[in-house]
């Protein structure tokens, strides 16, 4: 990596500003990560609400693929993070037992759904965007909630469990085992995860920042906008496709509340929350998010609210997320 | 069969009636101040119960008039302290304020009103059917044709021929120069966040007499009203009319034939539109921003 | 041939008429102006060579081809760059960052998913190169939404360039700069003009630095053309000093 495209990046993985800060910020991200289920019992955690860390964030990350580095507002992922996890539970169900066949079944499933919405909605911008991919989410919401024999309707679907990952030489136990499953999904968010960063710092991803930065100097630059904002939509609902395969795996269970536009919009604010210019910002906010839901979900039974007044609280007094104050604090 | 067929289009004229009357408020907010206002069902919400604890007091016609007004007055409240200083940053972020603010709204009813739905009782004599053939012509449901179209008739009369109205429309075009020409931005932003849920509020009423009321009304309607103006055309208040009415009929004559699709075919018709135009029908062409 | 032919091309917004049956057609190397007092549709006008929007009338023919319906995007692949009124950069990215957009789409790159090292290096030259030829490398690694107008406008050109246009086009390059960033930027153009032998249209208001650089120049006025002509010519011209004066005296 030269310097120079790091700095299109920026500024950004923790936002310490320079290249060195960054490897270290990056490094400390994966220490905590790959030793979480070791921790987490002492901050008063579990290994399930490790794995859904981790799912969470990569569906936030790869929200903000859209969101921070190509600077349009999608407020209807939970469409493509459902279906991602109703192909695996169908899959699992009805067709194949098979852990690794129901994922790509169910990725499949929401990057297609993404590619032809993503046509249908590619040369609208800002508020509006925002607007149609909202009402487009709900239509596969109310296709799992009125399909009652095939998608088990309001109750979800359940009656099948993940299945052990055979390697050949080797079987790993996903189902027996919590620790064994985080891992496994760990695995898969630091592909999601190097995979984004990767497009980020190539000549492609730049012309995705360019875009975020100023769309008519982009276009004025000779890049097809419109079929730009359709790859980074796409490349973005892949990877919450994933991360909704991901969630259904865990629980062994999906319900149409996991296509919902609130669903959504627990995505838009992990990002904003940890920080929508950094890379490493939404991994923060979901964190964060996850394990407040957890906590305060076991004490009130007015979540509702709570979450409510926490969205409100964000928007007026973090809108530059927790990384963003960060590395205000640095810089100056 | 023609008669189910005729109730179910008379009925989606009704329910498109609601979201359009819901939609042509957010439609208002949007065009003016490039505000997408998810709470919006929740102050449907709020004004249906105003209305429900006025009744014993001031009866059905009182609960007509106040409640809405009332729903407005928080309207204007809540514009004045949680959305005005989000003006001129990202609309991501008048997004995500409405959004919490929309579950405060619908927790807060249901802490007040409970989670079960309450007893919403209309006069009597709207209820009964005026034609024993078509059974379904009951006064209420004609009554609330009508009224919505006066709200509408009403509207478009304000936006026409008051100064309020013209100013609304005026600054939807080009902010800036009305700004210039001395007009307080920030009242009338202000004002028309209040005309915009006055008729959120005006439409809770209505729905509540015929939905029946729980705290989950207004999350039941806002969806629609969204593909209402996706339909109609972005920017377009006459837009916004046509694509809730359309939208309702659609819904009607589908429970009829393909129950199950009741609620996905106004996505259907929303895709197909965006297809062939996308700023909506009756929404202009070109590039949207 | 011309390398830019605009017949008879027309504008209509609703009921207004904001450009009304131009007809320009500018040679391989020229460096042709466009002024006209203010409203007279010089924008409008340079929105419709660059593709911004369609004309309501009339036809552009760019290098023998008929370009009046293809997309901006298109059209700058084809050669045709420009600047805008309003600087029009990415602020939050460095001024190397900004050049090398430009440089990688320019070079056919834009979905590349990596690059060779070999062609890192080429491309990282061709940002250079045209840094220094703007003298903006001294601040190669400062965010441009930091810098100065003058280096702001040089970087919008310098991106432009780095696109290897045969036809550019600058909206009043000069707008809102103080004496010292004038002077610099038409330095800039009229090096640009000389070494690169580049054509370039150029809408001005400073009459200095239209005088300084045109080869010719067109007046539009109320959306019609009014007058064309060498700087001498257009400066003797009773029509365009009554348009002018008419305007900006009375």
């Amino acid at each position: 990596m030269n310097v120079a495209t790091d700095t299109a990046l920026s500024r950004n993985p923790m936002g310490t500003g320079s290249r060195r800060g960054d490897h270290i910020a990056t490094a400390i991200v994966w220490a905590l990560l790959l030793t979480m289920p070791f921790w987490m019992p002492f901050v008063g955690g579990y290994t399930e609400l490790a794995i859904r860390i981790v799912v969470m964030a990569l569906a936030a990350m790869a929200l903000n693929f859209l969101l921070g580095f190509t600077g349009v507002l999608s407020f209807g992922h939970a469409a493509y993070f459902g279906l991602g996890g109703y192909g695996v539970a169908m899959t699992i169900k009805y067709l194949v037992p098979s852990t690794p066949v129901a994922m790509l079944v169910g990725i499949a499933t929401g990057t297609i759904a993404a590619m032809i919405i993503g046509a249908l909605i590619v040369r609208l911008r800002g508020v509006y965007f925002a607007m149609v991919t909202i009402a487009f989410g709900q239509v596969f919401f109310f296709i799992a909630f009125r399909w009652n024999t095939v998608t088990g309707g309001d109750d979800g679907l359940s009656g099948w469990s993940r299945k052990a990952l055979d390697l050949g030489f080797t079987t790993i136990d996903l189902p027996g085992s919590d620790k064994a499953y985080y891992y496994f999904a760990l695995l898969i968010f630091a592909l999601c995860v190097g995979a984004m960063a990767l497009i980020l710092r190539s000549p492609f991803g730049r012309t995705l920042i360019a875009i975020r930065e100023n769309e008519r100097r982009a276009r004025f630059l000779g890049i097809p906008v419109d079929q730009h904002i359709w790859m980074s939509f796409v490349i973005s609902c892949f990877f919450a496709a994933v991360a909704g395969a991901l969630y259904a795996l865990l629980s062994n269970f999906i319900d149409p509340r996991a296509l919902r536009w609130d669903f959504s919009g627990n995505f838009v604010i992990m990002a904003v929350l940890g920080g929508m210019r950094s890379f490493w910002g939404p991994l923060l906010g979901a964190a964060i998010f996850v394990a407040l839901q957890d906590y305060v979900s076991s004490q009130t039974e007015n979540w509702m609210s709570f979450i409510g007044v926490f969205f409100m609280l964000i928007v007026i007094f973090f809108p530059r997320g927790v990384l963003g104050i960060l590395k205000r604090s640095v810089t100056k | 069969m023609s008669q189910v067929l005729l109730f179910n289009i008379f009925n989606g004229l009704i329910v498109g009636a609601f979201y359009a009357l819901m939609a042509l408020g957010l439609s208002l907010i949007l065009n003016l101040s490039g505000v997408i206002n998810f709470a919006h069902g929740g102050f449907l919400a709020l004004g249906a119960y105003l209305a429900y604890t006025l009744m014993p007091y001031v009866g059905f016609w009182g609960a007509l008039l106040i409640a809405p007004v009332l729903t407005a007055i928080l309207g204007l409240i809540a514009e004045r302290i949680l959305i005005r200083p989000l003006y001129g940053r990202d609309p991501l972020y008048s997004l995500l304020l409405t959004f919490g603010l929309a579950y405060v709204l619908e927790d807060v009813s249901r802490y007040i009103w409970g989670a079960q739905s309450v007893p919403f009782s209309i006069p009597g004599w709207l209820t009964t059917p005026l034609s024993s053939q078509f059974f379904f012509l009951t006064g209420y449901r004609i009554f609330m044709v009508i009224l919505v179209a006066v709200a509408v008739g009403g509207l478009f009369l304000i936006l026409n021929k008051t100064r309020l109205g013209m100013r609304i429309r005026a600054g939807t075009l080009d902010l800036e120069t009305v700004s210039v020409l001395g007009v307080n931005v920030r009242i009338l932003r202000n004002l028309n966040f209040g005309l915009g849920i006055y008729l959120a509020g005006l439409a809770g009423v209505l729905a509540a007499g015929m939905l029946g009321l729980q705290p989950t009304i207004g999350t039941s309607l806002i969806m629609p009203s969204f593909v209402a103006i996706i339909v109609g055309g972005l920017g377009s208040l006459p837009g916004t009319l046509l694509g809730g009415l359309l939208i309702g009929v659609a819904s009607g004559v589908t429970t009829v034939y393909f129950p199950s699709a009741t609620e996905a075919v106004m996505y259907i018709m929303m895709g197909l539109v965006l297809l062939v135009r996308p700023r909506g029908l009756l929404g202009e062409e070109g590039r949207v921003h | 041939m011309s390398l830019l032919q605009v017949e008879n091309v027309s504008k209509h917004f609703g009921k207004l008429v904001a450009v009304n049956g131009v007809t320009l057609s500018v040679e391989p190397g020229e460096l042709r102006a466009v002024i006209g007092p203010n409203g007279a549709g010089k924008t409008t006008f340079f929105n419709l060579i660059s593709g911004f929007f369609p004309p309501t009338a009339g036809r552009i023919v760019f290098q023998g081809q008929d370009i009046t319906k293809i997309p901006e995007h298109k059209r700058v692949q084809r050669g045709m760059a420009r600047t805008f009124q309003v600087t029009e950069i990415f602020p939050e990215l460095t001024v190397r960052e900004n050049i090398r957009v430009a440089v990688e789409v320019a070079d056919g790159r834009r979905l590349a998913p990596w690059l060779s090292k070999a062609n890192r290096g080429r491309l990282e030259a061709r940002i250079v190169e045209l840094m220094e030829m703007g003298d903006i490398a001294p601040m190669a690694d400062r965010l441009v939404g930091e810098l100065s107008h003058g280096d702001q406008r040089a970087t919008e050109i310098m991106m432009s360039l780095a696109l290897n246009p045969k036809l550019l086009l600058l909206d009043e390059p000069t707008a809102g700069m103080g004496d010292q960033e004038t002077y610099h930027i038409t330095k800039l153009i009229r090096r640009l003009h000389k070494e690169q032998k580049l054509t370039v249209i150029l809408i001005e208001h400073d009459m200095r630095v239209i005088f300084h650089l045109a080869d010719r120049i067109m007046v539009l006025a109320e959306g019609a053309p009014l007058a064309e002509g060498t700087p001498d010519e257009i400066a003797a011209n009773e029509r365009v000093q009554a348009a002018y004066l008419g305007k900006e005296h009375a």
